[in-house]
């Protein structure tokens, strides 16, 4: 299968600029090589696939004074993953289902394949810039396997004076994004999907991480996340209208659901989505990741390791707020866009949204119409923008990832009287995704009287107990339960990650006034949602929606826990989202 | 495999002497670097398991030392004799320059047949020899390793007599010990997988994919094993091996058309990498006459057993097919032979640098082994590469530019910085 890969790779690059990894070329420049003869993966398939594209679309590879394209990467093939897969004997410890820790600490014991580190060496020896180590499964990012977050990306500073230790800490990297493929999240997710561990190879992308480097810290000045097709419409904004969503810093404040600005690309000058200046700053970003380029405690298994996540004020004394932040004014009660006077700053990007001084909205559209274009379909693209601080432009953009979006299409209606009838147990104005699901039996949810923002951790682990129990049973399920389901913020709901749920075929969050609206559109668990067809309802108790929780706590219970609850009902339940109105209802048989 | 007697040194002079005059070296400088600067030959009594005592002789050559101490091989073979290690240290002294490590080139051996000796009697051989070379042994001074029909084993009895001579512990004063007393990760398979990389990169130079490309081996010792193991790893497949049968006294080839498995392969070979021929036939791989491997239709040749192996003789026997010759053994290719091949376009890569990975590695030992300080595999694996690969472009790029055969680029990048460091001492 690899021989044919190859094959199929050479036609299909000749003469293009994806080429196999030279030790001799000069680095950089948006080169796209690859070691190996095995497959790309999905994210480096994606990739290459738009890389054409987005010449082709853009011409000069120009926006403007913006230079588009992808940050250089070398794709180290699956054929490693295979050889170092067989020759560590790492089958055999994967069976023996060993918490995460354990296994990533094996793959970090287990020696690369020989016929690798040579390249390896020489990559460390010649690029001294961050990299991003990151997966590219054969599964990912295929439309009905998203996979989202649910893989490992390693940074490395890559800066040590030591070639050993630059290569030593790639090798590190490589390691521990194998390892993810076997870490309790990705395996509870396959079976979820219905894959087993020997369907997944891991392709590993060293790229080039898009960025400059303040002091002690290294990040771009916007990391984004943009959908062509948005689920949360607001104002005259339609779907089709497409959805950004943009940080400061590296994307990790996007994939992983934290506060970012979010706006359409089609009206970048709309007023913003809060119903006070107090709400704008109460949710505005106050931190962003950057890779940390000095001296960290080591800790090869971490993800996080070689990251760090600090105040806005810090890039203040970067000198990199001053094109994404608005201050606002306690004289005037008003935000002012820019960070010339003092005050509490705003992340709202307006200088480059509202006053265009680096053409940023224009980048966005252009390459989502030309992702679009490619892949037949509507997108989600993930980018990072590094300009000169003092004057903005030229501004390079780096273009990271593609991914297809499902959007369902089926026709379902929920009408008004439905959200009140007494055998609906469910009724939300805001649910997110399109359809009808009437074969879930099972039901788990968090008693409400347990839960509480100090627990919930321990929640998320009982979830991820019922959840294996469940996927392992062949149970799909509805789960619900009070707070943000996949948050980040233990705060303000339950953490869980997208394997410790991937047996919910609907979710229902009672949303508290703290968090109101919708779910972060950037988020990995938002991607897996959404591509996954995962209905969620995210319901504001008393505003004509409802959760009848009485009716819930008379079913009789199959397993009870500190913290949750499940019942297996006598009928399934009948669970409708209605895509265009938002309308959904979950509607029992007693 | 051949047996016919030849004067190796005679040939490594004349190898030396081609380039001196393209070096145009002074006379001093020629007369230094023609010659070993100093050898040793000296008995070993040794006391059999059945009381008798047997005499053997042993060798120890050091060619030079300008660039660093001695380094090379100790062998054990019937055949050894001193024209042999002449030669032996002198390509090691160029295999060290080229490849650029701070080390001279130095070998040695004792003329016995290791299989009919005892483990015992092997023991008190090796220790033997240490007693009679302690004086001029040791890290900053003469550093032994492995070589043909010596294994770790040998090593560590060595290092084990030298240390007590010398009442410390002295890792660095020997290499290829077991890596679990002081041996470096890798070391085993270095030279073997040094050939490949070398392979590798000709194939790149003769736009050949190695997916496509098909091997045949002789020697199925560590280097056989390791270059047979490697070449499979990098796509390609190795169809022949052959190996020397020791009841038989004769060599065999072993084909399998879809690929030798290195695994099986070494499953049924004695620790001096004879294959045994009847669970072979059974595992489904012809046996061949010995000279079948050379004749292959493959496109690479890895002689990796004895010097000799390719003569005039048998050299019309390779397959137009045959694109590469990577000398995995010191010396298989007889002059006369070259000159055929070579005239048909086969690239041939001399064993000081085809088969330089195991010195590279020794390199590597002692330098964990002095600072008591071990790497993983990847790391020396890496560094290997690297490090074989920049020396293969080296001689590729300087064959290129002057038109040269790859051995004589070779030998040219070696012998000027011999030469330099010797006038850089003030020697000439």
């Amino acid at each position: 299968m690899a021989k044919a890969a190859l094959e199929s790779r050479v036609k299909r690059t000749a003469g293009s600029a994806i080429k196999r990894f030279d030790r001799e070329a000069p680095r950089g420049g948006g080169s796209f090589t690859y070691i190996g003869g095995g497959e790309f993966g999905g994210k480096a398939e994606g990739l290459a696939t738009i890389q054409k594209t987005i010449t082709d679309s853009i011409g000069s590879g120009k926006i403007g004074e913006t230079t588009v394209a992808i940050p250089s990467l070398v794709v180290i093939t699956t054929e490693f993953f295979d050889a170092f897969m067989e020759r560590n004997r790492l089958w055999e410890t994967v069976a023996l289902d060993l918490p995460d820790d354990r296994v990533a600490h094996a793959f970090q014991k287990a020696d690369l394949p020989a016929e690798l580190v040579g390249d390896l060496r020489a990559l460390a020896h010649g690029v001294r810039v961050p990299l991003a180590l990151r997966s590219s499964s054969l599964l990912e990012d295929a439309l009905q396997c998203p996979f989202a977050g649910v893989y490992m990306t390693k940074m490395t500073p890559n800066n040590q004076l030591d070639a050993d230790e630059r290569f030593r800490k790639l090798a590190e990297g490589i390691k521990l994004v194998w390892a993810s493929t076997f870490l309790a999240q990705a395996r509870a997710y396959r079976r979820s999907v219905g894959r087993n561990d020997r369907d997944e190879k891991m392709a590993v992308i060293a790229q080039e991480v898009a960025g400059r480097r303040y002091g002690s810290r290294f990040y771009p000045n916007v990391s984004g996340v943009a959908r062509s097709y948005n689920y949360y419409p607001a104002g005259h904004a339609r779907p089709e209208d497409g959805v950004a969503l943009l940080a400061l810093g590296l994307g990790k404040t996007v994939v992983d659901g934290e506060p970012s600005w979010t706006y359409s690309p089609a009206y970048p000058k709309a007023p913003p989505p809060f119903n006070s200046i107090g709400d704008l700053l109460k949710h505005t970003q106050a931190e962003f990741w950057a890779v940390n380029m000095g001296r960290v405690p080591y800790d090869p298994i971490k993800e996080t390791e070689h990251l760090v996540r600090v105040g806005v004020s810090e890039a203040e004394e970067d000198d990199t707020l001053r094109f994404v932040a608005s201050t606002y004014d306690t004289n005037s009660n008003r935000i002012a866009a820019g960070t010339t006077v003092r005050g509490p700053r705003v992340i709202n990007f307006a200088p480059l949204l509202q006053y265009g001084q680096v053409p940023l909205n224009d980048l966005i559209l252009a390459l989502l119409s030309a992702c679009e274009g490619a892949l037949g379909g509507p997108v989600e693209i993930e980018f990072a923008v590094v300009f000169d601080p003092r004057n903005g432009v030229p501004a390079d953009c780096g273009f990271l990832q593609v991914r297809p979006l499902i959007v369902g299409n089926e026709r379902v209606n929920v009408d008004e009287s439905e959200m009140e009838r007494a055998d609906t147990f469910v009724a939300c104005r805001r649910a997110l995704g399109n359809g009808t699901v009437d074969d879930l039996q099972d039901v788990v949810y968090v008693k409400p009287g347990e839960y509480n923002r100090l627990s919930t951790a321990a929640i998320a682990a009982e979830v991820a107990s019922f959840n294996d129990r469940l996927v392992a049973a062949g149970c799909a399920y509805l789960l619900l339960g009070p707070g943000r389901w996949g948050t980040t913020d233990p705060s303000g709901g339950v953490p869980v990650k997208w394997g410790q749920v991937s047996g919910a075929r609907v979710m229902v969050e009672a949303s508290s006034p703290e968090h109101p609206g919708e779910l972060s559109q950037g988020s990995h668990f938002f991607h897996n949602l959404t591509n996954l067809r995962v209905l969620y309802f995210s319901v504001s108790e008393g505003e004509g929606e409802k959760i009848d929780w009485e009716w819930l706590g008379r079913q009789a219970a199959v397993d009870e826990t500190r913290f949750l609850r499940h019942v297996r009902l006598g009928a399934p339940l009948l669970i409708k989202v209605d895509g265009g109105s938002g309308r959904g209802v979950i509607a029992h048989h007693d | 495999m051949s047996t016919k007697p030849f004067n190796p040194f005679a040939v490594a002079q004349a190898q030396f002497d081609l380039v001196a005059d393209q070096l145009e070296l002074d006379e001093p400088t020629r007369h230094l670097l023609r010659d070993p600067i100093r050898e040793h030959t000296f008995a070993i009594p040794v006391r059999m398991d059945e009381g008798s005592t047997k005499i053997f002789r042993g060798f120890r050559v050091l060619h030079n030392n300008a660039r660093g101490p001695g380094k090379g091989g100790i062998r054990f073979h019937p055949a050894g004799s001193l024209e042999l290690v002449r030669a032996l240290a002198m390509w090691m002294t160029w295999k060290c320059a080229l490849v650029d490590i701070p080390l001279g080139g130095a070998a040695g051996g004792v003329a016995v047949d290791p299989h009919n000796l005892s483990s015992h009697e092997q023991e008190r051989l090796c220790r033997g020899w240490v007693r009679a070379l302690a004086a001029e042994l040791g890290p900053n001074v003469d550093v032994p390793e492995p070589d043909l029909m010596t294994n770790p084993q040998h090593m560590l009895w060595m290092l084990d007599e030298f240390e007590a001579i010398h009442l410390a512990r002295i890792p660095g004063s020997i290499t290829g010990k077991p890596v679990n007393l002081g041996g470096s990760l890798g070391r085993r398979e270095a030279t073997g997988y040094g050939v490949v990389f070398c392979v590798r990169e000709a194939l790149k130079e003769l736009g050949l994919r190695p997916e496509k490309a098909l091997a045949s081996v002789q020697g199925f010792g560590a280097v056989g094993q390791a270059a047979t193991r490697m070449f499979g790893q990098i796509g390609g497949r190795v169809v022949c091996v052959a190996s020397w049968n020791q009841a038989d006294q004769v060599a065999y080839s072993f084909r399998k058309e879809a690929g030798v498995d290195a695994e099986e392969l070494a499953s049924i070979s004695d620790s001096f990498g004879g294959i045994d021929k009847e669970r072979a036939s059974r595992l489904g791989y012809e046996v061949l006459p010995q000279d079948a491997w050379l004749e292959q239709d493959v496109d690479v040749l890895i002689p990796a057993a004895l010097e000799n192996q390719i003569t005039a003789e048998n050299a019309g026997k390779i397959p137009p097919r045959v694109r590469i010759i990577a000398e995995g053994a010191e010396g298989p290719t007889a002059p006369e032979a070259e000159r055929t091949i070579g005239g048909r376009g086969v690239v041939v890569v001399p064993h000081l640098l085809a088969n330089a990975g195991g010195v590279i590695c020794s390199y590597f030992e002692q330098v964990q082994s002095n600072m008591n300080y071990y790497w993983e595999l990847d790391e020396v694996l890496g560094k290997l590469d690297v490090k074989i690969t920049a020396a293969y472009v080296a001689v590729s790029d300087l064959a290129s530019a002057r038109k040269l055969p790859l051995r004589n680029a070779a030998h040219v990048i070696a012998i000027s910085r011999v030469a330099d460091a010797c006038r850089a001492r003030g020697w000439v």
